[in-house]
């Protein structure tokens, strides 16, 4: 039944591509966003189980293709799905460019449904680069920042990196295997070399955690979502990022086999370390930006990389096999990115709102409180992010901490130290994401103007505040949730630790002897705490209320100007880290009579990324210097040519002979 | 007009005159207008010449409009708004063409000429057109926290860094030298004596020297010794309140709190001797109202409040967390202190060679040892020291004063003539009062300008907190030893 | 590295025992209102109030009119009269609650009287909100010296606040210039209640000398409700500490119908 609806998806979607080309934007938009319902309809269906197998017709170098979406799989498309569905329905808020962006839209979804569930490795990277391409013509089309063509290049080039390096895993996955279909890999590389096994995995997590944002390849992410439409982001940072996610999850957990007992867990290190640091570089740099896309941006990839900490976790839980732990640490990862894709698709297409009202993504005061759904809406997707109860990121999070600080059980003590040093990272990123948070709703939505409310459209208002709720309901309803992905964990690891991972209405890891929380209680009690101050307020009826304006020192100046700025909310922190961020400032004054009187204020800053200058720039360089160099080679003169065919035939003689 | 040099100039001269005063190092003083009855309106510029005794001063009369000269001095540019506020002259090409004194958003402004067609870009004339969304407004005042003058300081900022800031002064206009119109010369004195509590002597003593100087008369030889005495006791209690507060901004608790016990001190010396703990009711054209007995208790007195004093300098010279907030901070270049007019100390400590008391002598002030502390430095640090060696150097002048006294009378008769002006001036503990007076036909005044030194400083001070820190704003401030009273008036 | 807090130890306490006992209250030859001696006053002498620079003092039908709210201590009509009918006193503790008190002999007309709130939970500690609203600075100095170590009006329960959303009490210094009105009503506005009000300095009370011209107000009248007047110019940091001690009923009031201890 699910796969029919997913075939049914799909027809849709490239119904609505098709349409998108025609010009009938309704009409693709309403196609799209239904089949995002479908797709998230096929997942409920389908859960906890896995989706039917169905061949497709044709083959691909000799092999067959075959279409199934395994139980993680359905978990995270569906909740990638369902703010894909509003971005679709609401589309993007660029003047012009809607065609082109419904296409680009509906080639990512239907890139990414492949990814979920080609069986073969070369459909594989078909869907992968189908999804990549979408991705970039939603952000062509959407021109809302400055350079968009030079950030998708960019992004293009690091993604193709990323390709490159897939390609060649693939490859030679396929070539130990003898094969392209997935299970062939499963059972095929279990003579590999640990070596190439290493190897071939780091080659995964560059080709997925391109896409993923790990370092150093988040640095297209500010660029690409910042020339983009929140639409795109929701799209981009939901069902795109969960399925890359899954993608890595699947290639890491089975294609390459559990190193030997006795050898040191290199790769699943070696994904935790990369993760750590990276959900710490980017939170950091989440916090400076002063765009809600950018900002948003880095936070995705900063909680993807938070979940490739907990499925490195689930590596090295499995190679001593703790297998209980690396259940939980594997759904861990999973919920997290679950409760991630809905709220950051709420505050993706809050922004566009925003956008919508102000003409601009800049966080700043647009007296958007006065909007309460909306206000809502956003206030949870973004205590969901900053990881705060009762919301879904604050679970997932908070199974994260409960996960690393498991790391006692393991029997080395490097395997202890890495998972306690993570630990540690992952406080700094909880913590700096918590401002980033504060920031985003303090500066940007938390502003009531009775007199200037932004004029946000009912419709962004709604998606907003339905999809904040959902964020709300994934917490309360965890228990249910939960049950879903125990198919899920039985098939990767022979037994439902999902349904462990609850006792009644306690969320527990594994057991309630360790730590318990329970966001459904908390969603009881907390009204009750309303409770105080209501109390209050009913006591102090029998004095009479007189309210005052804020005392701002006598005169009340306009709150727009004299509203706390992105930069001087977060100017502490790029001063404390500037080793990390290396910041620049620069004032230029326009003044008359020997610059005493200014008339004109110029106010330039910005954080330096670290990898562009470091090692994108020195490639770019390299490449540009060794192709100056090779030019010689098309020096036009004849003698130079006969010159090297003659030495070609010398070397070709001498190989034959030899 | 005894103690300066006249010359008139038509409006296409003043430029020319602006250029050539520049070139020969000169600096303009101060300018003001007034309207004689029935006349036309007349624009007095009062400028110093180095090596020279005497002021120059120019007079433009009958023009109502006249070009700016703030693009060539830019230290007149608050004079001439001022003039356009007040006096409803129109000065063409000014940098700043907006209400000074007046606030944009009161309705309707004292003369009726509004913004001058001043456009907003950003609400308010006064800040710069910000082409950055990060900057941050913040607006402080002018109730400000603490006890202190209002005033409203606006912050363009982002986090620590200030880029711009912009003091927007005069909510305490007071319309002071409107008060003397009409009045006895008597009454005078009682109004100047009120433009500035902690300026009092200063500026009663300038507006006694001013109406001696259109009365022509010779004040007795005691009555000039004990002027030193109580401007140099005013200087003794604002640079010891100078200190304490100076302490409080650098989280000195005990140094804040030696150093106004000290001025405490110094005022309850005021007391006992004058009546008055502000040094006032004392002062009066052609002399004093009563002579003063200080008596032995007085020295006394005055060197065990020395002694104390130098043994907190020494500690303040000692105390690294104090120093470590004052070097470097608030830099005041010398050229920057020229143009924009600073006085006092505050150009004393940023390498400017100038002191009324010696360069013009008044009072008893040409017969006297007096040294001008001088430093190149223009940092808080600077600031604070120059203050330290004035104190020490009043001790000695009181000291000084004390022994020569020498009995005999202390008040001549002073009544100027009718249709006068004068001109006088003093070195107040935060640098030159000048007080011009006009006597009308009735023998009253017709006329009284007062340019006060904080009038002078508050142009040169924000220029120092431009690109720094808020953490070393109040510092900084405190280090200039502003008042806004005599600004305001 | 000086040690200051060792010196300030061996420095011992400098602050005065005043108002309790036999203090010091510092104020040794500090002149205060002129004192006005009816039996001296020479029938149709009308020096006093034609040297007055702000009019305090009216020639009426039988003798003087008086009123202290409007004295700038100037001392001149100590030093006209012939009489000595005007002398020179140390009557500087003039903080009253009534404007009446401070005219002499009575008012020519009933003056307004606000109703002050109910004060009983404010017997011990007060918190203020200083307005500097157009002084000349001789009033913000006196108040900063109450908190320098003679004085230290801290041990005596009573502190400025930053904000006037914490203050009990609202006090105004100065003529209450054009520009200064509206922050000053909005300085009353955010104060929660109940409130109280102090004029300190003859500007705040009356105007003082530039008080009506086209810049100023004439003081508190007409713009907010005062309950405790304190005359001066500026008033002493003594006399501020006994205004404030008075308004907490924990000094009794000296000065009524214009005459003090009378």
């Amino acid at each position: 039944m699910a796969s029919e609806i997913l075939m049914f998806a799909a027809i849709l979607w490239v119904v609505g591509a098709v349409l998108a080309l025609t010009g009938m934007s309704i009409a693709s938009r309403i196609a799209l966003a239904l089949g995002a319902v479908a797709g998230a309809l096929a997942a409920i269906i389908g859960l906890p189980g896995a989706s039917q197998a169905v061949a497709l017709p044709g083959r691909i170098l000799g092999e067959i293709v075959t279409f199934r979406i395994d139980p993680q799989g359905l978990w995270l498309m569906g909740f990638g799905l369902v703010p894909a569905g509003f971005a679709c329905a609401l589309s993007s808020p660029s003047p012009h460019g809607q065609r082109g962006w419904l296409f680009g839209a509906a080639l990512s979804l239907l890139g990414a449904l492949g990814v979920f569930g080609l069986q073969n490795g070369a459909a594989l990277l078909i869907a992968w680069e189908t999804m990549s391409l979408g991705g970039a013509i939603m952000i062509l089309s959407d021109d809302l920042g400055r350079a968009r063509g030079r950030t998708v290049l960019f992004m293009l080039a690091l993604l193709e990196v990323g390709a490159v390096a897939l390609t060649l895993a693939v490859a030679l996955l396929g070539w130990q295997a003898s094969s392209l279909l997935f299970p062939a890999f499963e059972a095929g590389t279990v003579a590999m070399p640990h070596a190439m096994q290493i190897g071939v995995g780091i080659l995964l997590l560059v080709g997925f955690g391109a896409k993923l944002g790990l370092l150093p390849f988040y640095e297209w992410f500010p660029g690409a979502y910042g020339a983009g439409s929140g639409a795109s982001g929701a799209i981009m940072s939901g069902v795109v990022l969960n399925a890359a996610f899954f993608a890595l999850s699947r290639a890491l957990m089975n294609w390459i086999p559990t190193a030997a007992d006795s050898a040191f867990p290199a790769l699943a290190v070696i994904v935790i370390v990369v993760g750590t640091f990276s959900a710490i570089l980017t939170i950091l740099y989440a916090f400076q930006q002063d765009d809600w896309r950018r900002l948003l941006s880095f936070s995705s990839a900063e909680n993807a990389s938070i979940a490739v900490v907990a499925l490195g976790s689930a590596m090295l839980f499995h190679s001593y096999a703790l297998d209980d732990l690396a259940g939980l640490a594997w759904t861990v990862a999973l919920l997290h990115l679950a409760g991630h894709a809905l709220a950051k698709g709420t505050l993706f297409l809050a922004a566009d709102g925003l956008r919508k009202a102000s003409g601009s993504y800049h966080i700043a005061y647009h007296g958007a409180g006065s909007h309460r759904l909306f206000g809502v809406g956003v206030l949870i997707a973004a205590m969901s992010l900053a990881a705060m109860p009762p919301t879904a990121g604050f679970v997932s999070e908070w199974f994260v901490f409960q996960t690393v600080f498991q790391g006692f059980h393991l029997p080395y003590l490097g395997g202890r130290l890495v998972l306690a040093l993570t630990g540690a990272g992952l406080a700094l990123t909880a913590a700096v994401a918590f401002a980033t948070f504060v920031k985003v709703v303090g500066l940007g939505v938390l502003s009531r103007d009775p007199v200037r409310p932004a004029p946000i459209t009912t419709s962004y208002s709604a998606t907003v505040g339905v999809l904040g709720l959902a964020v709300l309901a994934l917490a309360v309803g965890m228990p249910v949730w939960l049950d879903g992905l125990s198919g899920a964990a039985t098939m990767q690891f022979g037994a439902a630790f999902a349904s462990q991972m609850h006792d009644g209405v306690l969320l527990v890891p594994l057991s309630a002897k360790f730590a318990f929380i329970s966001p459904s209680l908390l969603i009881i009690v907390m009204p009750l705490l309303a409770l105080i101050p209501i109390t209050l307020i009913l006591a102090s009826k029998r004095y009479a209320l007189r309210r005052t304006a804020v005392w701002y020192g006598g005169l009340a100046p306009d709150p727009a100007r004299a509203s706390t700025t992105t930069l001087s909310f977060s100017n502490a922190m790029r001063t404390f880290y500037s080793f990390v961020y290396r910041p620049t400032a620069d004032t230029e004054r326009d003044a008359d009579a020997g610059g005493y009187f200014v008339k004109k204020l110029e106010f330039e800053h910005d954080v330096a990324p670290i990898f562009g200058p470091l090692l994108f720039q020195p490639a770019l360089r390299l490449v540009q210097e060794s192709a100056s160099k090779l030019r010689l080679l098309q020096s036009g003169h004849l003698n130079f040519y006969l010159s090297l065919i003659g030495l070609l035939l010398v070397l070709v003689l001498g190989l034959t002979l030899l | 007009m005894i103690g300066t040099r006249i010359r008139h100039l038509s409006p296409g001269d003043l430029r020319a005159s602006a250029e050539a005063l520049t070139g020969m190092g000169g600096r303009m003083q101060f300018a003001y207008a007034w309207t004689p009855l029935g006349g036309a309106p007349e624009v007095r510029y009062v400028s110093a010449i180095p090596d020279q005794n005497e002021f120059d001063m120019w007079i433009v009369s009958g023009h109502r409009e006249l070009p700016s000269l703030a693009p060539i001095l830019p230290l007149i540019g608050w004079y001439e708004r001022e003039m356009m506020d007040l006096q409803g002259l129109t000065f063409t090409g000014h940098p700043e063409p907006y209400p000074l004194i007046q606030c944009v958003d009161d309705a309707p402004p004292v003369n009726g000429n509004g913004l001058n067609g001043a456009t907003s870009t950003n609400g308010r004339p006064h800040l710069p057109d910000v082409d950055a969304a990060d900057v941050q407004h913040l607006p402080f005042g002018p109730i400000r926290a603490d006890v202190l003058e209002s005033a409203e300081f606006t912050f363009l900022y982002v986090g620590e860094h200030i880029i711009h800031y912009h003091p927007r002064l005069f909510f305490k206009h007071r319309g002071m030298e409107t008060c003397f119109e009409g009045e006895d010369v008597r009454h005078g004195v009682i109004i100047a004596e009120r433009v500035s509590a902690v300026g009092s002597v200063a500026h009663s003593l300038a507006y006694c020297e001013a109406v001696e100087c259109a009365a022509a008369c010779k004040v007795p030889a005691r009555a000039k010794a004990l002027r030193v005495l109580l401007a140099e006791l005013e200087r003794l209690y604002n640079h010891l309140h100078y200190l304490g507060h100076l302490c409080h901004t650098t989280t000195l608790k005990v140094g804040e709190a030696q150093g106004k016990l000290l001025e405490e001190r110094a005022k309850q010396l005021n007391a006992r001797l004058t009546g008055s703990r502000f040094l006032r009711g004392l002062l009066t054209p052609g002399g004093f109202r009563r002579d003063l007995d200080p008596g032995k208790w007085l020295g006394d007195a005055l060197e065990k409040l020395r002694e104390d004093y130098v043994a907190y300098a020494d500690r303040l010279e000692n105390s690294e967390s104090h120093l470590d907030r004052l070097i470097t901070t608030g830099l005041l270049p010398e050229r920057v202190a020229f143009d924009q007019g600073a006085t006092g100390p505050i150009e004393r400590a940023s390498g400017l060679d100038r002191d009324l008391r010696r360069d013009h002598p008044y009072a008893a002030y040409a017969g006297l040892p007096l040294s001008v502390p001088i430093l190149k430095d223009g940092d808080a640090y600077a600031r604070e020291r120059v203050r330290m060696a004035e104190i020490e150097a009043s001790f000695v002048l009181c000291q000084r004063i004390l022994l020569l006294l020498e009995p005999g009378p202390v008040r001549v008769e002073c009544s100027p003539a009718p249709s006068t002006a004068g001109l006088g001036w003093a070195e107040g503990p935060r640098g030159s009062t000048f007080y011009a007076v006009h006597i009308g036909a009735d023998g009253r005044l017709a006329r009284v300008k007062i340019k006060s030194p904080s009038f002078s400083n508050w142009r040169a001070f924000p220029l120092t907190v431009h690109d720094s820190n808020m953490m070393d704003y109040a510092i900084n401030e405190a280090s200039f030893g502003l008042t806004m009273a005599g600004c305001d008036r | 590295m000086a040690l200051w807090t060792l010196f300030g130890l061996a420095s011992g306490k400098a602050t005065t025992a005043w108002p309790r006992g036999h203090g010091n209250d510092g104020q040794e030859g500090v002149l205060g209102m002129p004192r006005h001696n009816p039996d001296a006053c020479r029938e149709g002498c009308e020096e006093c109030a034609s040297i007055c620079p702000t009019h305090a003092i009216e020639r009426r039908e039988h003798g003087l009119a008086i009123d202290y709210g409007r004295c700038v201590v100037c001392q001149l009509c100590t030093e006209v009269c012939p009489t000595g009918a005007m002398e020179p006193s140390s009557d500087w503790a003039f903080g009253v609650r009534d404007r009446e008190d401070l005219i002499w002999p009575e008012p020519a007309a009933r003056l307004d009287r606000s109703s002050a709130p109910e004060r009983t939970a404010f017997r011990r500690s007060l918190h203020i909100r200083h307005v500097d609203a157009g002084s000349c600075n001789g009033c913000e100095s006196e108040l900063q010296a109450l908190n320098n170590p003679f004085y230290n009006l801290h041990r005596l329960g009573i502190f400025f606040t930053a904000s006037p959303r914490f203050a009990d009490l609202l006090l105004v210094t100065g003529p209450v210039t054009s520009a200064m009105h509206d922050p000053l009503k909005a300085a009353y506005e955010a104060m929660a209640e109940p409130r109280w009000v102090m004029a300190v300095g003859t500007c705040a009370v009356s105007g003082g000398i530039s008080g009506g011209n086209y810049a100023c107000g004439n003081g508190l009248e007409g713009v907010l409700p005062v309950d405790v007047y304190l005359p001066g110019c500026p008033p002493n940091p003594a006399a501020i500490m006994e205004a404030l001690l008075m308004f907490l009923d924990r000094m009794p009031q000296r000065v009524r119908r214009g005459l003090i201890d009378g």
